[in-house]
């Protein structure tokens, strides 16, 4: 055992943790609430349209770049490539970091390549693209729960980029930074804040070329490529909260119940039957939430505990013959009246 | 070995390399198509710098045109060829440390420090974590009971290794993915996020 080498790890570890908490970035506080309906009808207009631009920017453009991502102490990053053809979408995500993953979306079909344990995971991703439903709606969602402000002009990956925040307008849910490409409003990147300001998480492109040429038959044909790997596809079973006997009595303003899925356990030790994790999910158009529940086991669930892995924020708890599991972009008190809201119906 | 049925001519084979699109058994296959090929290699590099110049073409609006100078090449290769090979150099000392333990490593006591500092240093770790949770986003904390922390340091910091909730992350980030504002930055900050090398999903 030794301690000394142990010991500096740690400090190093220390000093990253150190760094990154001392790396607060404030936003000002001063921001006026909308006075009146007309003019709240007006920020909603404005939010939606600038979030629909994004959309489409996302959709329309060709480009090739390297994204990376920071959150808490850890840094990764991966070559992004993305095209689309009429209403083909195609992108490959390769890891420069951690693990060597390969990751290509088609539409909503998502391969993951596991070159290191020469496995393939295909999936579904059914909820990528129905985000519009939220924009459409009459009520104006997104906009009832953040306002939008501009914060002027600046420079991502050598491309000139519109800063816009959206705050939320009360404590339930984290404040986004956005920087969109003048031209195209393609997103080229994000931080997540807490209330104070701090920024959680964030994500950007540290190198771009737009209009680059990819080709989407070609990027088809490497993510048809599984020779000499195992196919594994995740078994997943929609169903609903209440047909598993959960009901949220007291809703979370904003969230709204997206989807309901129970999936095997992923360990074959655990061969009881009722052994799958429900996984409920909400959104509130922005940030969304994942509810898992499983029966209680006390050789595993012994400890409630509570954990922020950069914006993502998890609490474990017994409900009584229940273990939750809480997770998702949202302040820990919002998970809590996730927790305290659900109920098992008799 | 025939996953390059997709790459019948050559030349395609070698457009995919500049355009980085090959996988590591391709482009192996791509580098032995390049050097290989002897009297055609003129052929191959012509082709590939032509591949790099229609990239630089479509990339760039100023005017590119560099072709190679297969004549300059070959004399260089010559010169290289008569270079005289520098014998390495022999060091004068013996540098190699000697592999004779820490003068502490006797002391129980000095292991016993370094434990309590390493300790107090992952402590820490977890003290500045729970620091996130700032009062005013969290104002409920106080009426919970006290949460024990599943915090472990490892190499990329303060991080959870435990499998089932890794399983669970990798859930949530699958179908919680419902965002106007991160379709598509989602999906990339998914990808994009180390996956756990020690922990199966």
């Amino acid at each position: 055992m030794n301690f000394k080498k142990f010991g500096v790890v740690a400090l190093m570890l220390c000093a990253l943790a150190a760094m990154n908490y001392v790396a607060a970035d404030p936003w000002p506080t001063s921001s006026p609430a909308p006075s009146s309906a007309a003019s709240a009808a007006v920020e909603t207009r404005a939010v939606n349209e600038w979030l629909m631009r994004m959309r489409e920017a996302s959709q329309k453009q060709a480009y090739i770049g390297t994204y990376v991502v920071s959150a808490g102490p850890t840094m990764s990053s991966a070559k992004i490539w993305h095209v689309c053809e009429g209403k083909q979408q195609v992108e490959r995500v390769e890891t420069l970091t951690g693990a060597p993953r390969s990751t290509f979306r088609h539409n909503d079909k998502v391969v993951t390549f596991m070159p290191d344990q020469k496995v393939v995971r295909s999936e579904k991703r059914e909820l990528l693209g129905t985000f519009p439903e939220f924009l459409q709606s009459t009520d104006g969602r997104i906009a009832d729960f953040y306002k939008v402000r501009r914060e002027g002009v600046d420079r991502v990956a050598g491309v000139e980029a519109d800063v816009v925040a959206l705050l939320p307008k009360d404590s339930m849910r984290f404040g986004y930074r956005v920087w969109t490409e003048q031209k195209s409003g393609l997103v080229v990147k994000l931080q997540t804040m807490d209330s104070d300001g701090k920024v959680l998480e964030q994500a950007a492109f540290s190198e771009l070329q737009l209009d680059a040429p990819v080709r989407v038959d070609r990027l088809l044909q490497m993510m048809g490529k599984v020779d000499g790997y195992r196919v594994e596809q995740p078994v997943l079973v929609k169903t609903t909260a209440s047909a598993e006997g959960w009901l949220l009595k007291a809703p979370v303003p904003g969230f709204k119940s997206v989807s309901c899925y129970k999936r095997p356990a992923a360990s074959p030790s655990s061969a009881v039957v009722n052994d799958e994790p429900l996984q409920w999910v909400f959104s509130d158009g922005l940030a969304s939430v994942s509810i898992f529940l499983e029966p209680f086991d006390r050789q595993r669930h012994d400890k409630e505990s509570m954990l922020s892995l950069g914006a993502t924020q998890t609490v474990t708890m017994q409900i009584g013959a229940y273990w939750l599991t809480a997770m998702g972009e949202v302040p820990l008190s919002t998970l809590r009246l996730f927790a305290n809201g659900l109920e098992r119906k008799k | 070995m025939n996953n390059l049925t997709s790459f019948v001519q050559p030349g395609e084979l070698l457009s995919a390399l500049a355009d980085g699109e090959l996988r590591r058994e391709e482009l192996v296959a791509a580098l032995q198509v390049g050097g290989s090929d002897d009297a055609a290699s003129g052929g191959d590099i012509a082709r590939w710098s032509a591949y790099h110049l229609i990239g630089d073409v479509l990339r760039s609006q100023a005017n590119v045109a560099v072709s190679p100078d297969m004549r300059f090449v070959e004399r260089l290769n010559h010169r290289l060829a008569r270079e005289p090979v520098a014998a390495p150099v022999k060091p004068v000392l013996n540098l190699t440390p000697p592999l004779t333990s820490a003068s502490n490593d006797e002391s129980f006591r000095w292991k016993l420090v370094a434990g309590v500092a390493s300790l107090a240093a992952v402590s820490a770790i977890s003290w500045n974590a729970f620091g996130l949770f700032s009062p005013a986003a969290v104002p409920k904390l106080a009426e919970l009971a006290a949460p024990q922390q599943v915090l472990v340091a490892s190499p990329l910091g303060p991080v959870l290794r435990d499998a089932r909730l890794e399983e669970m992350l990798a859930a949530h980030r699958q179908l919680g993915g419902v965002s106007a504002l991160q379709a598509p930055s989602n999906f990339f900050r998914n990808a994009t996020f180390d996956a756990p090398t020690d922990v199966r999903r």
